[in-house]
């Protein structure tokens, strides 16, 4: 029944995507070799073509009557303001449609606040300020919500804040803020509750280790996260067993405060509106005597290639993920490092998915992804293949990589994918929500305030040489790490071939195969 | 006009103390649209929509994976991929190429209905988008190579979706235990085997038979002009030859008796699931909104009955979540319910038969009836918020009902509907003669260390 939900591109695709002509790859080059580095990542040295080789995956007859103007899109500002407590108030209206959404975020209260001995607090706190307040039953609170057709949703994952987000039509706004003030301010985490939660999320955290993606993931982010909460995408089971109610009293006490959080109302409300309501709500949220945000911490570097093996004896397909240490959101190389992604693999322009779907069918979908946070996030570039191309496939993906850092992008692939990342901010306009997120990533990240009045001119100045430099610099061979997900019969040995391989099995365990 | 917003949401707060707004007040909006026939049978529906510089545009296709032939499985959806290869005057890839770097978005999608194609573009390029679908519904290029190619792609989806997922496998066998009518019986991805035997004279054919213009409805929505766009979509479409209609679906089949069950074993599965599937009539059968809310009502969130009794207060399931999707011909209400550790799958399913007992015993709440209600307002909200979904559902509306200005009066029949008619529906197609049950149980993969869950 999900199946009917079939789609053409087998990428997520994002608003705006980039574009190439001309593409490359010399998978006919280099088989694998082992090679003098840890990683045989040597592919060949070769280096001659200046000009990638073309594909087939695409060919431009150059007849559709597109239009060369780029639409100039002024940004709808948010009304700003800030609270007696502290709270920031941003709204956006727009009263195109009787809907109102807003976003709540809380900076020190998520996944990086747990503390050492109890990864995972923050995500349970999330969780469990649903389940119960001084004077609600979580079954109020979910019939409440659900009876005015809204949504609330909090969450604390592998972030430095908590966020909670809702929704509902204009008419439920006031009903729906005292409901979620009600959640933020007061909740009760009853101990039946948190029985329960435990128990299902015991089972879910079993569930998910049939998810070869997850295993994927999960590993790729020890990999370059290492000892860092950016590494933890799930809590454990050891976590959820010793987890005790007043480790989530005192966490919400000490880490849910009002002076460092952000409020984003988008739809249809005006700011008076949306202040009167708010310090109704919200006004008694108490801003603390002392107040410090602990500082996101820094990663360890990476400084060696590495490849993870997890054996997934089932498998029919291999999960592959390239992908290195990359930059914090607010570096200088940020607009570059994001054009170079978007040639090499954001999206189904991407030289990944032209290359190893569209010529090669290796895979449904191969994409590449930049992930820039507080701290240097990372690089990684993905896809699925059957396991019989397992070696070809990481060949070709490795191969790719090393193109971005040895060849100059054609000046039209170049000149596609800006116009694709400029152009693409037209769409956001249809989205309230979608704006205010623009706003939330300046105040996120201390940007200036005209940072999405000058992002076109900055993508737009962006060179091929920066783009080479940026790849040189970020996607260093030495720096590579490997996560591959499989059969171990069949896509174990050509890693081996690479290098020396850690193999793990689906629970996460060093294992020898 | 300020001054009557800050009024009415006032008015709200005050409300708001005793409960959920009244839903007395509320008007939705109303969608207006043209609707014009083309000379060669092209449906063209176009809605104004001038808040953002942006169109969107939906081309639906009157075919599905119900209108593939025996041995031919998955065949619609193989074709949808080959619509992304070129015609005569787009080259393999441009397709998509060129509407995403000009800013746009875009994809196709196929199900057992209709295969849909869609994107989003800034407003100044509307020629490209017309162009691009009128020149592959002209002269879609079809050679061996690029259906070897997207094959290829093909079984990768399929292994991605089907093949190498928990759970995979309950997902095709329950649709092909519950029905007996050969066009709804299979996947819409397909056998690998099908797959492989799809030929490049099988695309031609399949082409000239369902890609006519009078075989398709096209919508657009968003910041232009209707006339002026429509002499553009006449310029670009209308001197395609239409084509004999397709032979009509036959979707007949005898009722069901008698329960059917399966239990299989799944290596990649950690957890067991339960999958039930009633049959139940068509979405053009005037039952289908009572449906909707009885889906509501059993599996709607968390205040539903299944979360509600079974998941929380219980604790025999981690889910239980229920799904009616639209379908012109046989469908079925599906559960799937995925057990607490410790609880037996026999537990589990008691679980679930008690709560459909429980709604056909009643009574039903006035809450839960008012959230069936609000749920409708905002998929209505929803389906008009952007462009893009209101293409989508104006294009879809037509395909289904004949009719595009139905998404105007959903509303009105949800308000009219009551709890003695979703009593009724409940007796009368979730009975026990009417399921299908599908059991999943985790095996661990042959020569594996330790398979089980830790």
């Amino acid at each position: 029944m999900k199946s009917q939900l079939l789609v053409a591109l087998g990428v997520v695709v994002a608003v705006s995507i980039a574009g190439s002509e001309g593409i490359r790859s010399g998978n006919q080059a280099a088989g694998f070799r082992p090679a003098a580095t840890a990683l045989g990542l040597g592919l060949s040295q070769r280096l001659s073509a200046q000009e990638p080789p073309p594909t087939q995956g695409l060919v431009r007859k150059g007849k559709v009557p597109v239009s060369n103007e780029i639409l100039k899109i002024n940004f709808p500002r948010p009304a700003e303001t800030t609270l007696s407590n502290g709270l920031r108030l941003l709204v956006l209206e727009d009263h195109r449609l009787p809907q109102v959404s807003f976003q709540l975020l809380i900076p020190g209260a998520g996944g990086y606040d747990d503390p050492a001995d109890q990864p995972g607090l923050a995500s349970f706190t999330a969780a469990l300020m649903r389940e119960g307040t001084g004077t609600r039953t979580s079954s109020q609170i979910a019939q409440q919500l659900e009876i005015m057709a809204a949504t609330l949703n909090l969450g604390a994952g592998s972030s430095p804040e908590a966020t909670i987000a809702g929704s509902c039509l204009t008419d439920q706004a006031a009903a729906l803020l005292d409901l979620a003030a009600d959640v933020i301010l007061h909740p009760s985490f009853p101990e039946e509750e948190i029985a329960r939660y435990k128990q299902r999320t015991r089972a879910s955290l079993t569930q998910q280790r049939g998810n070869p993606g997850f295993l994927a993931a999960e590993m790729f982010s020890k990999a370059v996260y290492g000892s860092h909460p950016a590494a933890r995408l799930s809590p454990t089971l050891a976590a959820v067993d010793r987890l005790k109610r007043e480790d989530l009293v005192q966490f919400h006490r000490t880490h849910y405060l009002p002076d460092r959080a952000v409020l984003a109302v988008a739809g249809d409300v005006s700011m008076l509106q949306a202040r009167f309501v708010t310090e109704s709500k919200l006004g008694s949220w108490a801003k603390p005597s002392v107040s410090t945000t602990a500082p996101v911490p820094e990663p360890a570097p990476v400084d060696s290639a590495k490849i993870y093996f997890i054996a997934r004896p089932s498998s029919v397909q291999t999960n592959l993920i390239v992908g290195t240490p990359a930059i914090e959101r607010t570096s200088p190389d940020y607009d570059v490092l994001s054009v170079m992604n978007k040639i090499v693999g954001g999206g189904p322009t991407g030289r990944l998915f032209l290359h190893l779907r569209e010529e090669k069918g290796y895979t449904y979908g191969a994409s590449s992804a930049l992930d820039a946070r507080q701290h240097r996030g990372d690089w990684s570039a993905s896809t699925n293949v059957r396991s019989e191309v397992t070696e070809p496939a990481l060949r070709d993906l490795l191969e790719e990589i090393r193109q971005i850092r040895e060849t100059p992008v054609t000046d039209e692939e170049l000149a596609d994918a800006k116009r694709s990342m400029v152009a693409s901010f037209a769409l956001s306009l249809e989205s309230p929500a979608q704006l205010l997120n623009l706003s939330l990533t300046q105040w996120r990240y201390k940007l200036p305030g005209n940072y999405w009045d000058r992002y076109a001119e900055r993508v737009m100045a962006v060179t091929k040489d920066q783009v080479q430099a940026a790849a040189r610099k970020y996607l260093a061979q030495d720096r590579l790490q490997v996560v591959v997900v499989g059969d171990p019969t069949r896509a174990l040995d050509p890693l081996k071939k690479l290098g020396p391989v850690e193999t793990y099995d689906e629970s996460g365990q060093r294992t020898a195969f | 006009m300020k001054r009557s917003r800050t009024g009415r949401f006032l008015v709200a707060v005050i409300a708001a103390s005793f409960g959920a707004a009244s839903l007395a007040a509320f008007t939705a909006p109303t969608v207006k649209f043209s609707d014009t026939k083309l000379a060669n049978g092209l449906r063209v529906i176009i809605s104004e929509n001038h808040a953002a510089p942006v169109f969107s545009v939906a081309l639906v296709y009157d075919v599905g994976s119900r209108d593939e032939r025996l041995g031919r499985t998955g065949f619609a959806h193989l074709f949808e991929h080959m619509m992304f290869k070129g015609s005569d005057n787009v080259g393999p890839g441009e397709h998509f190429y060129t509407i995403f770097s000009n800013g746009g978005t875009m994809n196709g999608t196929t199900n057992k209905e209709r295969t849909l194609y869609f994107e989003t573009m800034p407003a100044n390029q509307l020629d490209a988008a017309l162009f691009l679908e009128a020149d592959r519904m002209r002269s879609l290029a079809i050679a061996k190579d690029n259906l070897d190619n997207q094959r290829n792609a093909v079984q990768e989806e399929r292994r991605l979706r089907v093949d190498n997922q928990p759970y995979g496998r309950a997902d095709e066998e329950i649709e092909a235990l519950a029905f007996d009518n050969v066009a709804y019986k299979h996947s819409v991805i397909g056998s690998m085997a099908d797959l492989n035997a799809a030929s490049v004279d099988d695309v031609t054919a399949f082409f000239k038979m369902y890609y006519a213009p009078n075989n398709a409805i096209l919508a657009i929505v968003g910041d232009l002009n209707t006339g002026a766009t429509l002499a553009r979509v006449r310029n670009y479409f209308e001197s395609i030859p239409s084509q004999p209609a397709p032979p009509p679906v036959d979707i007949a089949q005898p009722p069901q008796e008698r329960e059917r069950r399966l239990t299989i074993e799944d290596p990649l599965a950690r957890l067991p699931r339960v999958d039930i599937g009633y049959r139940i009539p068509s979405t053009l059968s005037p039952d289908d909104d009572t449906i909707d809310v009885l889906t509501e009502i059993l599996a709607g969130g968390r205040s539903g009955r299944f979360f509600e009794h079974i998941v929380r207060q219980q604790q025999r399931a981690v889910s239980v979540v229920a799904f009616a999707p639209n379908s012109r011909g046989p469908r079925l209400f599906g559960i799937e319910a995925t057990p607490t550790p410790g609880t037996s799958v026999e537990a589990l399913e008691q679980a679930i038969y008690s709560e459909i007992d429980g709604v056909k015993a009643g009574p039903i709440a006035e809450p839960e009836i008012e959230k069936a209600r609000n749920m409708t307002r905002r998929q209505f909200m929803g389906s008009v918020a952007t462009s893009l979904s209101l293409a989508r559902s104006l294009a879809e509306y037509a395909l289904f009902f004949g009719e595009p200005g139905r998404i105007n009066t959903r509303w009105d029949r949800l308000a009219r509907f009551s709890a003695a008619d979703v009593q009724r529906v409940a007796k009368q197609y979730l009975t026990p003669e009417n399921r299908t049950v599908v059991i999943s149980i985790p095996k661990p993969p042959a020569g594996a260390p330790d398979g089980g869950a830790r």
